[in-house]
């Protein structure tokens, strides 16, 4: 997820009386002149009615990327933008459409743009020949070519023919950010109106002919043996089909999905006893917790400068971080069509390309003869990372030779979810003489994912290990001296990327723990926060964090929240910021409540962003607690170049502001969440 | 199994499944009306949301035994084209994310403001808190209730 995935500008090709260009390498080559195959990684078309057509490879699950790559596309081709239509790329070999670390608006910003602009070039430039003009006296604007001295306008659909002939432009001329028009402007979500309507298809509504369900029974742990079951009873629900023994459990095959549900009840599989050193959370807190007083690999090692004060006081604290399931409404399901030689998948997935090589393996079939289908997806949160699923959708269409549908159920979601693993932080500062913090230590005892593994090629060096302690190793604030390590803790059960990958847990702990050392310092914790990021603007760690930005969104915070207003009774503000993988800056001020029970209530939520620049505002939220608060985000203007996705970042620093408020209002530092009445601690 | 009548959107359908095949089951397997969610099977999510007789009620709970002769209204059937003040007011709202939640939400806020044309933001909570949204879109939704309210209180919108 975090190499930098090269996205070049490409092929042009044509087709009947359309103007297509893709892209996916440095150059636009013309189809028919080029021996190169097509195979861009995302494409636009123009027909002759002048509808553009974009076809993205990136899975929608409600970041709204499709409406903000189609912006970016509008603008540069000056389209009009109720002629935009999309649709959803099926992945090839080499093709790259993963959607995660929230890039897909970074790695297509200058792709899509220059696609854009190319064909409005072209299409100028047909027109021009068809008036005999010159190019440089023809607009465009909404869809059509304008000669404005003769009055004369051609629509974009006029023109693609003439386009098509055309030698693709390889470095067309950029829009310049000063007059976007669609950029930076709320727009509606392209589907919203499929939404509101129940039209809009997801995973779970895909439905082909002769297509039969399925529910799978799982064993409860790795191993685990059937110990009883009853297939006759299952076999006599009316409507099933079959059941299959499969490597991954049992499966149930039915005509329906609910007769498939009841035969899997009546299935009334039992398993044998678990081992009895079976895994449990409060042994794994324990061990991780071990494991933090160790070395371990260090991602980021700063020896303090000569003239620095000698540490006379150190404190010292644990953070707890829990398992966190993704649980998103729509529940796990793939429809999997299995034949001799190729197989086809509807599958809700954030993953395409290696979903298509595993099913390719499971098959002994060519990674190419697996179609993958992605469908609308009902919440991803890095879940969908995962391809469980549809291997186990395909395995079960082989052996019941049909196209089948698994749904999970909701406790099949809970039970065999893929976590995000626990973590354990350990953190210590120490001061000089006259009480300034000089040194900071944070070492991650965690967990690396266990399913949809990484490239066991991939090196395990210092860039790796720093991915992992993401959040910690790229501490924003100026200590003279600064240590962070990450310390590897083997995980049974299966885990996963969560929402905003790895650094949850390194941001929680270290912005609480941040809170701890202004305390102690005797500082307000926000200027505090402002006085450690001085120094140099800039530091490169792994990742650039750019201190600048994050000064700015805790000023903005500051200034809009009434930081340092009284605040009554049992009530508590907290601050806490983020640099999220140098991209995007945010900070949280919170209020909360607590009541004599401490039960917390977050009452206001205000939160300033600059995630560079903003493709559509209204992808940008933060909204993430069932006791809704206020929330009032401030978009900061931004000089950073490029924009980068808001489907993450907001995550991290949420919970850091949220206990940092419950220890003003009670005196109470929460070390482990959830934040739960038994987890304050004097 | 028998055959069971069961009207939906204003249409009559005679199904012929089991006696406990939930309404949701129905209106996605049988009838084709995907627009209705499954999000738990349990009555906990609300996802299945629909109208029975213009009361919100959790189509995986109701057996097609206890769904014959009733009127059901679906996402489908709210409105033609979306117009229903509660489409529009979510629309308006941006309300969605992911979406998945959407239809069971719009669904209750159409029950509630039938029930209670002018809700307090309490009741808006109280009410849609029984139903769960992964996105955390809930102070979007609250906002799309109460423009939905204005607008179906104001005599020219409808
Ligand atoms: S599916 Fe009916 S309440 Fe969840
Ligand atoms: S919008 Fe995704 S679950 Fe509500």
């Amino acid at each position: 997820m975090l190499t930098s995935r090269r996205k070049f500008l490409k092929t042009a090709a044509l087709s009947g009386a359309s103007l297509v260009i893709g892209f996916n390498g440095v150059r636009l080559l013309h189809g028919a002149k080029t021996s190169a195959p097509f195979k861009p990684n995302a494409w636009i078309r123009i027909d002759a009615d002048g509808i553009v057509t974009l076809t993205i490879g990136k899975s929608e699950m409600g970041q709204g990327v499709r409406t903000s790559l189609a912006m970016l596309l509008a603008e540069e081709l000056e389209a009009d933008w109720t002629h935009i239509k999309l649709v959803q790329a099926s992945p090839w070999p080499g093709s790259d459409l993963g959607t995660g670390g929230s890039d897909s608006i970074r790695s297509s910003w200058k792709p899509l743009r220059q696609a854009g602009a190319a064909a409005r070039q072209m299409l100028a430039t047909a027109a021009a020949a068809q008036w005999k003009v010159d190019r440089s006296s023809c607009t465009a604007s909404h869809g059509a070519i304008i000669h404005s001295p003769s009055g004369r306008s051609l629509n974009y659909g006029e023109l693609v023919g003439d386009a098509a002939k055309l030698p693709v432009p390889q470095d067309p001329p950029l829009k310049d950010k000063r007059n976007f028009k669609i950029i930076g402007q709320r727009t509606s979500r392209i589907d919203g109106h499929d939404i509101v309507t129940g039209k809009a298809r997801y995973g779970i509504d895909v439905k082909i002919p002769g297509m039969l369900h399925a529910s799978l029974e799982r064993p409860p742990w790795d191993g685990a043996k059937v110990k009883r079951m009853q297939e006759d009873a299952a076999r006599a629900v009316r409507g099933v089909r079959s059941v299959i023994k499969l490597s991954r459990g049992i499966a149930v095959v039915a005509d329906s999905t609910w007769s498939a549900i009841k035969g899997r009840t009546a299935l009334a599989a039992e398993w044998n006893d678990p081992p009895k050193d079976t895994f449990d959370s409060e042994t794994h807190a324990r061990r991780l917790e071990t494991a933090s007083r160790e070395t371990g690999f260090i991602t980021r090692s700063e020896k303090a400068p000569a003239g620095t004060g000698d540490i006379t006081k150190t404190i010292e604290a644990t953070y707890h971080y829990p398992f966190y399931a993704h649980a998103p409404v729509e529940t796990m399901n793939c429809v999997a069509d299995v034949r001799e030689d190729h197989c086809t998948l509807w599958v809700p997935t954030q993953a395409p390309e290696r979903l298509q090589n595993r099913v390719g393996e499971l098959l002994g079939i060519p990674a190419d003869k697996v179609e993958v289908n992605i469908t609308l997806i009902g919440g991803g949160f890095g879940r969908r990372l995962g391809f469980d699923y549809a291997v186990e959708a395909a395995e079960i269409s082989r052996a019941a030779k049909a196209p089948v549908q698994l749904l999970w159920s909701r406790a099949d979601d809970m039970k065999h979810g893929h976590f995000q693993a626990a973590s354990v932080h350990y953190l210590s500062a120490g001061f000089d003489a006259q009480g300034q913090p000089v040194a900071w230590k944070h070492t991650k005892a965690g967990s690396f994912h266990n399913i949809s593994p990484l490239d066991p090629k991939e090196a395990h060096d210092a860039a790796w290990y720093q991915d992992w302690s993401w959040g910690a190793y790229d501490v924003p604030y100026a200590f003279p001296e600064i240590q962070t390590a990450y310390v590897t803790v083997d995980l049974p059960v299966k885990h996963g990327p969560w929402r905003a990958v790895f650094a949850p847990s390194s941001v929680f702990a270290r912005e609480a723990f941040f809170d701890e050392v202004a305390q102690a310092r005797g500082a307000d914790p926000l200027a505090f926060r402002l006085e450690m990021l001085k120094g140099a603007d800039v530091i490169k760690v792994g990742s650039t964090v750019d201190r600048r930005r994050l000064r700015r969104v805790l000023e903005v915070v500051r200034d809009k929240s009434g930081w340092g207003a009284p605040i009554a009774k049992g009530h508590g503000r907290g601050v806490a910021c983020n640099a999220y993988f140098g991209h995007t800056y945010i900070a949280y001020v919170v209020d909360v409540a607590v009541d004599p029970g401490n039960n917390v209530r977050v009452e206001q939520v205000v939160a300033a962003v600059d995630c560079g620049l903003v493709v559509n505002p209204i992808g940008v939220g933060v909204a993430r607690m069932h006791d809704t608060p206020t929330i009032e985000v401030h978009i900061v203007p931004s000089d950073g170049p490029e924009p980068f996705g808001m489907g993450e970042p907001p995550v991290p620093p949420i919970v850091p502001a949220i206990v940092n408020a419950v220890f003003a209002a009670t005196g109470k530092r929460v070390r482990s969440l959830p934040i739960r009445p038994e987890h304050f601690r004097g | 199994m028998e055959k069971t009548e069961v009207t939906i959107n204003g249409a009559k359908n005679v199904v012929q499944v089991d006696d406990d095949t939930p309404l949701l089951w129905i209106l996605r397997d049988t009838l084709g009306l995907t627009g209705t969610k499954f999000g738990c099977g349990v009555g906990v999510c609300g996802a299945c949301m629909v109208l029975a007789n213009g009361q919100a009620v959790r189509s995986c709970q109701i057996p097609c035994s206890a769904a014959a002769g009733r009127n059901f209204t679906t996402i489908e059937g709210l409105s033609p084209n979306g117009s229903h003040p509660c489409q529009r007011a979510w629309l308006e709202e941006e309300v969605a994310q992911c979406g998945f939640c959407q239809p069971g939400m719009i669904m209750t806020a159409c029950a509630l403001l039938r029930e209670n044309p002018n809700p307090t933001d309490e009741l808006i909570d109280k009410v849609m808190s029984d139903s769960v949204c992964r996105c955390g879109t809930y102070p979007r939704m609250r906002r799309a209730i109460r423009r939905a309210a204005e607008q179906m209180r104001s005599p020219k919108q409808c």
